[in-house]
């Protein structure tokens, strides 16, 4: 998730951490299945700030390496997109 | 009339409007303290409603009830521990999908409970429509649409808390199932604890679910009695079996079944709007967290902040400070007793004073502070400036309160409440001294006017705060890579939506920071200043006086204008005192600490300003200006620099080696008392306290030597 650039689409496939952070970001909702859109990145670099479900929620790249994802497109910028699109039916209501 | 009374409890995540809440319903019967043996603050209050007294405590906003931060063990240890009556789970509506994970653990743990929608107002404005009667049934529970904002719904809530609690009404509870092979395993765990007495209290299955999803907290509770033998082949068991079919485990499985309900009772129960529109906070944060100015925009703030805590509050401490001057010259002549008058003018009026002038300061910083959270600021700045912060082990919420040491430790070390996790807290707490603080300014304006030009001065005193930020960030390294090693918080943060804060939360929360100081703190302050000014005192010679006294019947009767003898009893007042000073504990303890601090060309006349200077750091100042026999001039001393100049004691060497020492050793008791609170116990503080003189020293020594060769 880490390699992942301002504008592209992800879905996520598995969540491997340590313990703590792993039940964080489970928590924070980003499971095996959810779709977002990378928003930007802070201006040092890091952190990153990603969209989901309706929520903008921002983590380290150290974090995000732990989160496996599949790039599932591209919108090439940073704007939020619907929820209905892009969170819950996309790819949650395919699975 | 005898009131029936109600135990609520309101939960909810961050940011879902569950303080707002809270001070709506009980308006103004609030009080505050702490949860037991956290600095989590927990709020009470109460409501009376009809023929019932609701009481009414909220809890800090989680996410979920694992047992990671400190934030989910309180709410889950509230909850199983105290068993309120009935939970009020606090939803952000707009929000509703994240928001629902705190809501399935609460059904799984079989407690009475409602949810308020809160934010009605804002899921109508944004288009989206919720079923409230289907969410009902596949909850479990009731659902009152509120605003704490505009005060919609409130009354049919309080109405739903005393159905629900009179079991008036009553919607059959769910229960949230797992996929086959889980439930197979809660039921035979679940089964194995039901028939243990000790687990009464707590539901089997809840523990079950727990156990499955590996809590260390539950684990240990179990792991005390011999059922744990069974329990633990089961677990084992389950393991295997998730290994095996899912090429995983049951505490991911089990999260993604929570995930998958919610899931479906979002797709069945809540329509958004084809489009998305963008909002206030996608347009805001286009400029804010923008690659280009996003720093210039983070530093605007933190200067801003800085200089209303600061700019605008040093008048008022001004203000307060000679408010205190004139209640001591109003109380000076009504004391005839010269020791009744010392205690009561430099002993307590100083002390409160000296607890007091930081109000103003406090309560600025705390207004700021409270709207950067409040308004979803705080959590953009930490982004934004987190990739610094973490090189140094650091959060990036530690920043402000960093900065804010620049002018205050004692609201910087409150400030880090924003901070999670307790050691990321200690650390920065630790570090904030380091800063250099207004008091300190005096100092080096004194030693660095005296010994440099005045153009280089401005480059020694920058240097010198720039050694502040470079040991502050070094020692936070340091402390993260070894005492304080484990369990940084997770920088897995939301950053919420941008909300205008109500004048009356920012208030509340300033105000109560102010009372806290005062209450906790205050008291401690005042204390050690008292003993300070105790060491600084006594014991007392009465030779010394009685030397005085002939002195100045000798001054009296001896040729010379009046103006001469004025003059010449002036400057023995001052001998006097020096003398006096030197006679004391803290002149002893200055001359005891010579051979420590002579090798960093330090004599025992700096030795006692450094003790006296633990009152607060100006008064090494004031202290040196008593000690080296001159007039009291206060902080702009320019006497005593011409004499400072002229002692040969006193080289560029020392100057230096005293303006460092003064940085980084001991900071003021105001700061160790707020220390002490914050952090809860003494220990750290006193192992703070050797580290930071060590350190000074060996800082002060490595100039002062190379110094001596350089000058």
């Amino acid at each position: 998730m880490s390699e992942l650039q301002v504008g592209d689409k992800a879905e996520v496939t598995a969540v491997k951490a340590e313990q703590a952070v792993r039940r964080r970001i489970l928590d924070m909702g980003l499971i095996k299945g959810t779709c977002f859109k990378v928003l930007r990145v802070a201006p040092l670099g890091d952190p990153m700030e990603i969209f989901f479900k309706g929520m903008y929620l921002s983590l380290r790249k150290a974090e995000a390496e732990g989160i496996s994802v599949h790039k599932t497109g591209r919108t090439g910028d940073g704007v939020p997109m619907s929820c209905d699109k892009e969170g819950i039916t996309c790819c949650g209501g395919a699975k | 009339m005898q009131r029936k009374e109600i135990s609520v409890a309101l939960a909810g995540n961050p940011n879902c409007g569950k303080s707002s809440l809270f001070n709506v319903l009980t308006g103004a019967h609030q009080k505050v303290g702490n949860f037991s043996g956290v600095t989590i603050e927990k709020h009470e209050g109460h409501l009376d409603y009809g023929a019932y007294r609701i009481r009414f405590v909220d809890l800090p906003g989680t996410y979920s009830l694992t047992p990671y931060s400190p934030e989910e063990i309180v709410t889950r240890n509230y909850l199983i521990d105290e068993r309120p009556d009935l939970v009020v789970n606090v939803l952000e509506g707009p929000n509703l999908e994240r928001n629902l994970l705190l809501t399935t653990q609460l059904m799984e743990m079989n407690i009475d409970f409602l949810a308020a929608l809160n934010m009605i107002d804002e899921v109508e404005e944004k288009g989206i429509s919720i079923d409230v009667k289907q969410l009902q049934r596949l909850l479990g529970c009731h659902i009152v649409p509120t605003s704490a904002k505009k005060k919609i719904g409130i009354d049919s809530l309080l109405a739903h808390i005393v159905r629900v609690y009179e079991k008036n009404i009553e919607i059959r509870k769910n229960k949230l199932s797992f996929r086959p092979e889980i439930e197979e395993a809660v039921d035979a765990i679940a089964g194995m604890l039901k028939r243990e007495k000790e687990f009464e209290a707590a539901d089997p299955r809840w523990l079950a679910i727990k156990l499955l999803e590996s809590d260390r907290e539950v684990y240990h509770r179990v792991q005390q009695y011999p059922v744990w033998v069974k329990v633990e082949l089961a677990l084992q068991e389950a393991l295997r079996e998730a290994a095996k079919l899912y090429d995983s485990d049951p505490e991911m499985l089990i999260t993604e079944d929570r995930h998958a309900f919610i899931r479906g009772a979002m797709k069945e129960c809540v329509r958004f709007p084809e489009e998305r529109k963008s909002t206030v906070t996608d347009y805001i944060d286009m400029v804010v967290l923008n690659r280009v100015l996003g720093l210039p925009v983070f530093l605007f703030v933190v200067w801003a902040i800085f200089q209303i805590t600061f700019t605008l509050g040093s008048p008022l401490m001004d203000i307060l400070e000679s408010l205190f001057g004139a209640i001591s010259a109003a109380v000076e002549p009504l004391l005839v007793n010269p020791t009744v008058r010392s205690i009561v003018i430099d002993g307590i009026i100083a002390g409160v004073g000296g607890v007091l002038v930081f109000l103003p300061n406090i309560l600025l910083l705390f207004i700021g502070l409270s709207f950067l959270e409040a308004s979803g600021y705080m959590a953009r700045a930490a982004f934004v400036i987190d990739k610094v912060m973490h090189r140094f082990g650091l959060h990036g919420k530690s920043f402000i309160p960093m900065i804010t040491g620049f002018g205050c430790s004692i609201p910087a070390i409150m400030a880090t409440r924003t901070l999670k996790s307790p050691t990321d807290r200690l650390a920065t707490i630790l570090i904030i001294p380091f800063m250099s603080c207004g008091a300190k300014l005096p100092v080096y304006v004194l030693l660095a006017g005296a010994f440099f030009p005045p153009d280089v001065a401005a480059n020694v005193m920058f240097a010198v705060y720039l050694l502040g930020v470079v040991v502050a960030l070094l020692s936070a390294k340091l402390l993260k890579s070894t005492v304080l090693k484990c369990d940084s918080e997770p920088f897995v943060m939301e950053l919420p939506p941008y909300r205008w804060p109500t004048l009356h939360s920012v208030l509340f929360q300033a105000r109560l920071k102010a009372m806290m100081y005062v209450k906790k703190a205050g008291t401690l302050i005042l204390g050690a200043v008292v003993i300070i000014w105790a060491v600084s005192n006594y014991p007392h010679s009465d030779e010394i006086d009685r030397w005085a006294e002939s002195e100045s019947v000798r001054i009296e009767k001896s040729a010379g204008s009046a103006a001469d003898k004025k003059a010449a009893i002036e400057a023995l007042e001052y001998r006097t005192q020096s003398l006096q000073l030197q006679h004391s504990f803290a002149g002893r303890v200055g001359k005891v600490i010579e051979p420590v601090i002579k090798p960093i060309g330090f004599d025992w006349r700096i030795g006692i300003a450094l003790v006296t200077g633990l009152a607060a750091k100006e008064v090494v100042v004031s202290t040196m200006g008593t000690i080296y026999a001159l007039a009291d001039t206060g902080e702009s001393s320019g006497e005593l620099a011409a004499i400072l100049k002229n002692d040969p004691s006193f080289s560029r060497a020392t100057a230096l080696s005293l303006m460092v020492f003064v940085l980084l050793y001991i900071p003021c008791v105001a700061a160790i008392g707020v220390m002490k609170k914050e952090i809860g116990q003494w220990r750290p503080v006193l192992l703070y306290s050797v580290y930071v003189l060590a350190l000074a020293w060996m800082l002060s020594f490595i100039i002062y030597r190379s110094a001596l060769l350089i000058l």
